[in-house]
């Protein structure tokens, strides 16, 4: 039988004075999975070996680790399906401090999540004695980021935590995500509100890894790119993100093209000095190479029909909670539904 | 030592359920080995019960009719008639909680049909309800914030009951290796259940009986313990569930030949047989020849008619089960399947109110049990499919309004700490310093295909004859099992042993009780005795550990309210 | 010779504060005989930002360049790996879901009297160098091998993520930029931030995030041993270059498009590709290949 070697983090911080990796040769059998690889490893070679594992069927997210520089869940994936050259590397999940070899302190994860009301907050109720009225329709719109298993796979590989723990995270904001769209929270305006200040919504780059490694229909760069657009229909603009989009929105409609000479300022805010000055050094080293933009901003041939896509904007479906204005209750706009599972 | 006026042990419905009820007015703590959202309740899939009428004329009477029914008459009657009248109720504060459930045209929760339930009576969130639910009470937990102390992986090793009372648990801090007692008022046990003994189960790696084990210990009697429900539809060699509702939405149980075979076991309900003689009826084909694959020794779940909306829609975490884990397209193919071990029946017993039983009839002050790991009983000799959500969450409710009048009139009952850290440090040196050599691995592997293949779902005195030896001879071995992990932080090596150690312990009980009971009874069936014997056995088993270690069989008759036993067809 | 003609798409960034690119981009594929037919009629492909206003919106420009290309009966050749993500991802939301495909033709018709049909292909310009035969081309025509440059490939996120949308083999591991690069005689470096982001799409929101990104990203090929970076992306430059002096830590790394090493490598001059744009001199590290 074909071999695989598994090349696995090891740390104990009680005896090792640094990390290391050691490896395991093993039977590459047909149809065996990453943790039963491993569960094989722990049982006739290495008892010490420590991760975590629980359900074994890709509901309890236990077992997420980073495989190949990658976060996946180690119980449902064939270990065929990730050997090269016969090389299977294992390391812990990131941005988070191991505690010893694949296990790692998730304290940051759940500490996250809990900034953003991970609750529901509902309205009053009509009669409590019977179930709130959702439609169909209303429980789609919450069915994908409910499929959440929080793994932390995408805390594990977000980008932006690699640099910035206080960023909320992928999870934190799918989270969020799913109260904002749930027609029965009543607080979607408060929680758009809190996620687009600093570390929030905006603080995505959406580099894509969180989506990518979500072994759940959660996909939290898609919640994340709803959420703002939530944060858009909601008129909460009073942030760089928001300019950001709209800047964009104002250029692209009125020449077709990104006017980038008018864009950074328009982010910041016109009237916001210090950010302004900020600006000018990166403005000036490309001016002085001749790299700014041209002063005088070119529309594309046929403006005219990018205009009219714009103009037209309000009458385009999107996916998105209804009503959301301060104090209001949130609702759904059911037209609108669609879309999200084409 | 750590003290809490009350202390829960296990994060998963039951006790995060039991947790809210008593959070904010008293100093509340929960203990678990996995962080709450692990908990095995988040497994569950199909849906959970309940008498909402959403669409059709169902009854509190029909569910509890069939739940006695599918219990085979060996539930306790008036506990099903709670369990049942209190579904309603549960849902609805389900919802107000905030689960997403899928919904009907008028609005309302949907419900679809499952296996033994004469209406549409399963509530549902796709085909991941226990995962809607044990989100939603987790979401609750850290609502309350520090009004809620979890500790997680933390391990329990002891229960500590003097003088009929209960007074805390010694319990193991998997990061540090550290010992600790933990002194409460009153501890509830809400611990799941012990499917881990099995080699096919449905069951996560954490369900080892580490609940039922430590209170046996402890000298608290266990019920039922024979009772373990195969489900139908676990995945071919891995074990894992794919959800009954594959079957309440119309897939079918399919044969080598392509025959809907149940038509011959349960000719009115077909695949929607309750869960024993479905699972029964495959062996039968199995054993028969009719099994499909190169061993003939699985049949098939075909979806196909379904189409792929509804699968995708419906049915989606079967399909990515299939998938991910034996490459079946499900839209396409039917998935091999077998019977796996799903869920227990047996465990601590207690009453109405979760009280646990010391012995046939007196209650331990102090100590409550709720969800799997309690035999209450509502769910007799064979569950339906959504009444373990309910259970759940029925006696969870009910535990914290029994434990948060009965905490407010106890006292904290002494512990001798030294003593108690000691016993705990003893149980873990033996395993770590016996100089043995025995395989830990092996053992349990041994352990599981004994239980799988001679106590399974058909059994005979020849065979169980057989396990009861093979769990001796494994119990001795495991005297002189070889941990050779030492170190402090995060030792799986050592909690896998202390596991291990629970397994073979109530292992041996329920061969124990399956062997003794002479009679086919719900998931029990032998075939020596092929028919159910109410005169002799329509009773609960009672085991009791003896101070040599050894184990003694009682019996304790069934609480019958209206249903009177009758012939079980479907 | 290899003969072929593409619709381009330039993007904003390449008529804007990166036109060497669109230089580089001309001369080299001039040199490859690669026809270009620039699209002076596209839109912004929405960068992944009108769809956080309107997503209808964004696939309408896309579907209206998508068509406009399809009535030139050409391919796309995209040469920002952003538009490049951006298009694919429009084009599979559009062509797996028919109904949304005909929702958009239908007011694509209204705004132009256009419709996408389907049938156009959308390539960066690094898949056309590796596709149909015009590597090993390339490889033939290079007069200046890069020998002992060591080239960090940067592939840029729209490059790999989401893998459904990705023109990789192996949007994991690719080798694909590595290929070019040996192809043109220099040495890939393999570094561990190669396929990360690079930080850009924060710049206005978090400039300290942003720019510990891209801190990250030549700190990590700084260790590696590269002697510069290689982009696909106009973003990732501007990111990795422009502000290059403002990024914490002590840095001193070209940043390279990949038009310009494939130009350099064929022949062409260093101010016909507008290397002296560049914020951070590349002069040094090609002086020996000048």
């Amino acid at each position: 039988m074909e071999k695989v070697t598994l090349k696995i983090f090891r740390y104990d911080p009680g005896k090792d004075s640094q990390p290391y990796y050691q490896n395991y040769i093993m039977e590459l059998e047909p149809g065996i999975t990453l943790l039963n690889g491993l569960n094989k490893v722990r049982a006739t070679q290495d008892a010490s070996l420590a991760y975590r594992m629980s359900c074994g069927s890709a509901i309890c997210g236990s077992c997420a680790m980073k495989v190949n520089g990658h976060a996946l869940l180690a119980c449902k994936t064939q270990l065929c399906d990730l050997a090269k050259n016969g090389l299977v590397q294992i390391d812990p999940i990131g941005n988070m401090e191991v505690i010893k070899d694949l296990v790692v302190d998730l304290e940051p994860f759940w500490a996250s999540l809990r900034k953003v009301r991970p609750y529901l907050v509902p309205d009053t109720l009509d009669n409590p004695e019977l179930e709130r009225k959702q439609t169909q329709k209303q429980f789609l719109l919450i069915d994908d980021v409910t499929t959440c298993i929080l793994c932390a796979s995408c805390y594990s590989d977000c980008n932006v935590l690699e640099v910035d723990n206080e960023f909320f995270g992928p999870a934190t904001l799918a989270k969020a995500h799913r109260f904002i769209y749930d027609s029965r929270d009543a607080k979607a305006y408060d929680r758009l509100e809190q996620i687009t200040e600093l570390y929030g919504v905006w603080d995505c780059t959406h580099c894509g890894e969180c989506s990518t490694r979500c072994p759940t229909e959660t996909k939290p760069m898609a919640r994340i790119e709803e959420i703002r657009q939530a944060v858009m229909e909601a008129e909460i603009t009073n942030n760089n993100g928001a300019r950001h989009v709209l800047g964009f929105r104002e250029t692209v409609s009125k020449s077709g093209r990104l006017n980038e000479n008018y864009l950074p300022a328009r982010s910041v805010g016109f009237f916001n000095i210090p950010a302004l000055l900020g600006l000018l050094p990166v403005g000036i080293r490309m001016f002085v190479k001749g790299k700014n933009p041209p002063l005088i901003h070119k529309s594309i041939e046929k403006v005219k029909e990018v205009k009219s896509i714009f103009s037209r904007l309000k009458k385009y479906r999107k996916i998105k909670p209804q009503h959301i204005t301060k104090g209001d209750i949130n609702r759904l706009d059911e037209d609108s539904i669609s879309e999200r599972k084409v | 030592m750590y003290s809490h006026d009350v202390v829960i042990v296990g994060s998963g419905l039951a006790g995060l359920r039991a947790a809210l009820e008593m959070a904010g007015h008293l100093d509340v703590a929960i203990i678990s080995k996995v962080y709450p959202s692990r908990s095995h309740s988040g497994a569950a899939q199909g849906g959970v019960a309940a008498a909402l009428s959403n669409m059709d004329g169902d009854s509190v009477e029909a569910h509890t009719y069939d739940t006695v029914k599918g219990a085979d008459f060996i539930g306790d009657q008036d506990a099903i008639e709670i369990l049942c009248s209190d579904a309603p109720r549960t849902i609805i504060e389900l919802e107000h909680y905030g689960c997403a459930f899928s919904r009907t045209d008028e609005n309302k929760i949907a419900q679809r049909a499952f296996g033994g339930h004469s209406f549409k009576r399963a509530c549902y969130s796709a085909d991941r309800t226990g995962h809607a639910l044990l989100h939603t009470l987790f979401e609750q937990s850290m609502k309350r914030g520090a009004e809620l102390q979890i500790y997680s992986e933390w391990y329990v090793t002891r229960l500590i009951i003097e003088d009929g009372i209960c007074r805390g648990v010694v319990a193991l801090d998997i990061k540090t290796g550290k010992l600790e007692i933990f002194h409460a008022k009153t501890i509830l046990f809400a611990t799941g259940g012990y499917g881990r003994a099995f080699k096919i189960t449905s069951n996560a790696y954490a369900n080892t009986g580490d609940g039922i084990t430590a209170a046996y210990k402890a000298g608290i009697p266990l019920q039922d313990m024979e009772f373990v429900q195969y489900h139908p539809t676990g995945l071919y060699e891995h074990g894992i569930l794919l959800s009954e509702a594959a079957r309440g939405e119309g897939g079918y149980l399919i044969n080598s030949d392509g025959d809907r075979f149940m038509s011959k076991y349960a000719p009115t309900k077909m695949e929607l047989g309750p869960r024993d003689i479905v699972s029964r009826s495959e062996q039968t084909e199995i054993n028969e020849g009719r099994g499909a694959g190169p061993k003939k020794d699985y049949v098939l779940l075909d979806l196909r008619h379904l189409g792929k909306a509804k699968i995708m829609e419906r049915l989606p975490q079967i399909y990515h089960l299939a998938k991910d884990f034996i490459d079946v397209d499900a839209i396409k193919d039917p998935v091999p399947i077998q019977p796996t071990a799903h869920y227990s029946m047996g465990g601590i017993p207690a009453d109405n109110d979760c009280q646990v039983f010391l012995n046939e009839t007196e209650l331990c002050k102090g100590f409550f049990a709720a969800g799997e790991c309690s035999c209450i009983s509502v769910h007799g000799a064979n569950r339906l499919g959504t009444n373990s959500l309910l259970e759940a969450l029925v006696f969870g409710r009910r535990a914290g309004k029994k434990m948060l009048h009965a905490t407010n009139e106890m006292k904290f009952s002494p512990v001798n700490e030294k003593k108690e850290i000691s016993a705990a440090k003893l149980e873990i040196d033996k395993l770590l310093y016996n100089k043995g050599s025995e395989h830990l691995a092996s053992i349990r592997e041994e352990l599981q295909e004994t239980m799988t293949y001679k106590v399974g779902v058909y059994r005979n005195a020849n065979d169980m004859e057989q396990a009861q030896q093979k769990v001796n001879e494994l119990k001795d071995r495991f005297t002189r099992v070889k941990v050779s992990e030492k170190g402090k932080n995060f030792n799986v090596n050592i909690q896998e042993a202390l596991e291990l150690s629970h397994m073979l312990e109530y292992s041996e009980l329920i061969v124990a009780g399956a062997k003794a009971r002479k009679e086919s009874r719900g998931a029990h069936s032998r075939d020596d005795y092929p028919n159910r014997d109410d005169e002799n056995w329509m009773k609960h088993t009672l085991v009791f550990r003896q101070p040599d270690g050894s184990c003694e069989l009682k019996y304790k008759p069934v609480r019958v309210t209206r249903f009177e036993p009758e012939e079980r067809t479907y | 010779m290899v003969n072929c003609k593409y619709a381009l798409f330039t993007g904003c960034v390449a008529k804007g504060a990166g036109r060497e690119l669109l230089t580089a981009t001309e001369a080299v594929c001039e040199k490859l005989s690669i026809e270009l037919a620039e699209m002076t009629d596209a839109s912004c492909c929405g960068a992944g930002v009108i769809s956080e206003d309107n997503p209808m919106a964004a696939d309408l420009l896309n579907a209206r360049t998508f068509a406009l290309a399809e009535e030139q009966g050409l391919d796309i050749m995209n040469i920002c790996i952003t538009c490049q993500g951006v298009h694919n991802k429009t084009k599979n939301k559009l062509d797996n879901n028919p109904e949304y495909k005909a929702e958009v033709n239908l007011e694509l018709k209204r705004i132009s009297g256009k419709e996408y049909k389907g049938v156009v292909k959308i390539q960066h310009f690094g898949q056309v160098i590796l596709g149909d035969s015009v590597l090993e081309k390339m490889k033939n025509m290079v007069v200046r091998p890069l020998t002992g440059l060591k080239a960090g490939a940067f592939y840029g996120c729209y490059a790999t993520r989401p893998h459904e949308c990705s023109d990789l083999d192996n949007p994991d591991s690719p080798d694909e930029m590595e290929k070019i690069i040996e192809a043109l005689g220099a040495t890939p470096v393999d570094y561990a931030a190669r396929l990360k982001c690079c930080g850009f799409p924060i710049i206005m929101m978090n400039k300290k995030n942003s720019l510990a990104l891209s801190g990250n990203a030549l700190n990590s090929a700084q260790n590696a041993g590269a002697d510069c970076l290689i982009t696909q992306c106009p973003l990732c430059h501007l990111n990795l270059d422009a502000y290059q002096p403002e990024i914490p830590g002590e840095y001193n790394m070209p940043i390279i498009h990949i038009q310009q090493l494939v130009g350099l490598a064929l022949g062409l001059e260093q101010n016909e590709l507008k290397m002296n744009t560049h914020i951070v001199n590349p002069a040094g590290i090609l002086s020996q290949f000048a």
